[in-house]
């Protein structure tokens, strides 16, 4: 690792998936649009919550390190948050 | 599945396979179910556990344990700008790692060999399946569903993890509030042993727990920290999610501002990343904890239950797990052999819980999260100390008096002295 600040996106290929077909997470990004500040986009570890060329909010779930953070953090209960299904999802191999 | 277990344990991390190891001691049937394709697999903490808990009750296991090194150097850094405050505590006990009472581990690992702990006593755990449901019969707890199958047992022990979904469905604990959760997340470096111990001054054996303040985080109700592992360094940040709402702070970048922080990147640079994580912790001390740990059928164990104690310069999890998976077998066990499985019966639990090491170290500190909420020790007390020790390092022409440094500094950062004192009557409390 180089004195360079590495990319959430380059450090999560370090860390194992096994990605299910279905996402886990669904965010209904209509409640998105009345949202303000959207923590959701500073608080998720992994980046995965971003605004696109229109400002609309999207979400993608592989990558996602399964901490229930944008669960917690969403003011509008936007996000329907469960795990994958068993043996799917992240697979820390130090955690 | 037909067969029927005396006890089913949602989740197996530290809390679950501790029941699971400790109902199987006794000689119930117990089966942990847990949703990560290995037992470990969605395990993630900082990198330490302090060993009494083992020490009691597992023989043998400092020989077994997948320990990474002992602490023996505690450090505890300032941070403004790029320069940094360290204190630094060197434990000496001793040239023997049975003279010290923590160490560094990966979660992961040591997760798995509870595992096989637990299985060695006749424990089954059950890894890949995620639980969905407890089920309930005539208003006691009676096994759960998992992967659509209902696996039935007497008692149900719920080890599911600061995330209580299944918690919160049952009605038995609201959801985690923005104050009483903080979010960490970690990077795994590989550095090589020889290189570690050269650049710590370590021998082998020994480790270093490394916590800051300020510098990335200044201004933030936060933390950085930094572990050795045997042939890794672990590092990372924790933060509240009400300061992540309130403040502008991106959590992906985070990890690397700590990395590339002076006071760190010293100690890691050329090393290989081997892993990003994350994960929530509780930091609401007795605030987040059950009133209620069990029910008819079921007890609540670990993170769950809300078993967690950041005291700012500890953390104390792992352990309270442990013992409490413990407590949660010593009441399953009494009330089996009454066989009973009401309410009443289980409530033994709380009160095993309360009167052990758990119940103590959260009463203790139980005014401390408050304090540890405070502005003033992430952005004025740091800078105040940072421009008093740069008074008295930096070399120039003519000298700088010390104090009339810190009361300007003071006036700077806005602490009036009545503030101060303030600050110190309420840290006597709660400290």
């Amino acid at each position: 690792m180089s004195e360079e600040k590495l990319s959430v996106e380059k450090r999560l290929t370090h860390t194992k998936f096994e990605i299910y077909e279905k996402p886990h997470i669904i965010v209904d990004t209509t409640k998105c649009e009345t949202c303000t500040d959207k923590p959701c986009i500073k608080a998720c570890p992994a980046g995965l919550y971003t605004l696109d060329e229109n400002g609309k909010l999207v979400f993608v779930y592989e990558g996602c390190l399964e901490c229930g953070t944008c669960r917690l953090i969403c003011p509008y209960e936007a996000v329907s948050w469960s795990y994958p299904p068993g043996g799917y999802g992240v697979w820390f191999k130090f955690g | 599945m037909s067969e029927k277990f005396d006890a089913v344990i949602v989740g197996g991390g530290p809390a679950g396979l501790s029941a699971a190891y400790f109902l199987a001691k006794k000689g119930l049937e117990a089966v942990v179910v847990e949703r990560g394709a290995e037992t470990g697999s969605k395990n993630v903490f900082g990198g330490r556990i302090y060993s009494y808990v083992l020490d009691k009750h597992i023989p043998g296991w400092r020989k077994e344990a997948p320990i990474e090194r002992w602490v023996r150097k505690e450090k505890l850094s300032l941070s403004c700008g790029d320069s940094t405050l360290t204190l630094d505590f060197d434990i000496h006990r001793g040239y023997s790692d049975e003279e010290y009472d923590s160490f560094t581990a990966f979660l992961s690992k040591f997760v798995a060999w509870l595992a096989e702990k637990a299985e060695e006593e006749g424990a089954l755990v059950l890894a890949g399946s995620r639980v969905d449901d407890v089920l309930f019969k005539e208003g006691i707890a009676s096994g759960v569903i998992a992967g659509g199958e209902e696996l039935e047992a007497d008692y149900v022990v719920i080890a599911e993890g600061v995330n209580t979904l299944l918690s919160e469905k049952l009605g038995i604990r609201k959801e985690p509030s923005l104050n009483t959760t903080a979010l960490g997340v970690k990077e795994v470096i590989r550095l090589g042993r020889d290189e570690i111990n050269k650049r710590f001054n370590l021998e082998d054996w020994e480790g270093v727990a490394h916590f800051f303040m300020g510098g990335p985080l200044q201004g933030i109700a936060g933390g950085g920290f930094l572990y050795t592992m045997g042939e890794y360094v672990t590092l990372g940040a924790v933060v509240r999610l009400s300061e992540i709402r309130k403040k502008n702070i991106m959590m992906k970048d985070i990890a690397e501002l700590i990395r590339l922080h002076p006071a760190v990147y010293e100690y890691v640079k050329g090393g290989v990343l081997m892993e990003y994580s994350a994960h929530l912790t509780r930091e609401g001390g007795l605030l987040d904890v059950m009133d209620k740990p069990y029910g008819p059928g079921y007890v609540v164990v670990g993170d769950a239950a809300g078993y967690l104690l950041n005291t700012g310069f500890t953390v104390r999890g792992v352990d309270m797990a442990i013992e409490s998976g413990r407590l949660a077998a010593e009441a399953i066990a009494k009330a089996s052999e009454e066989g009973r499985r009401d309410e009443e019966a289980l409530s033994l639990y709380k009160k095993l819980v309360d009167e052990s090491v758990i119940g103590h170290n959260l009463r203790e500190f139980k005014d401390l999260p408050k304090l540890l909420e405070k502005d003033i020790l992430y952005t004025a007390l740091p800078n105040v100390a940072c421009d008093v020790f740069k008074a008295a390092y930096t070399t120039e022409e003519t000298v700088q008096r010390l104090y009339p440094t810190m009361m300007h500094s003071l006036k700077r950062n806005n602490l009036g002295l009545l503030t101060l004192l303030k600050l110190f009557l309420e840290a006597r409390r709660s400290i």
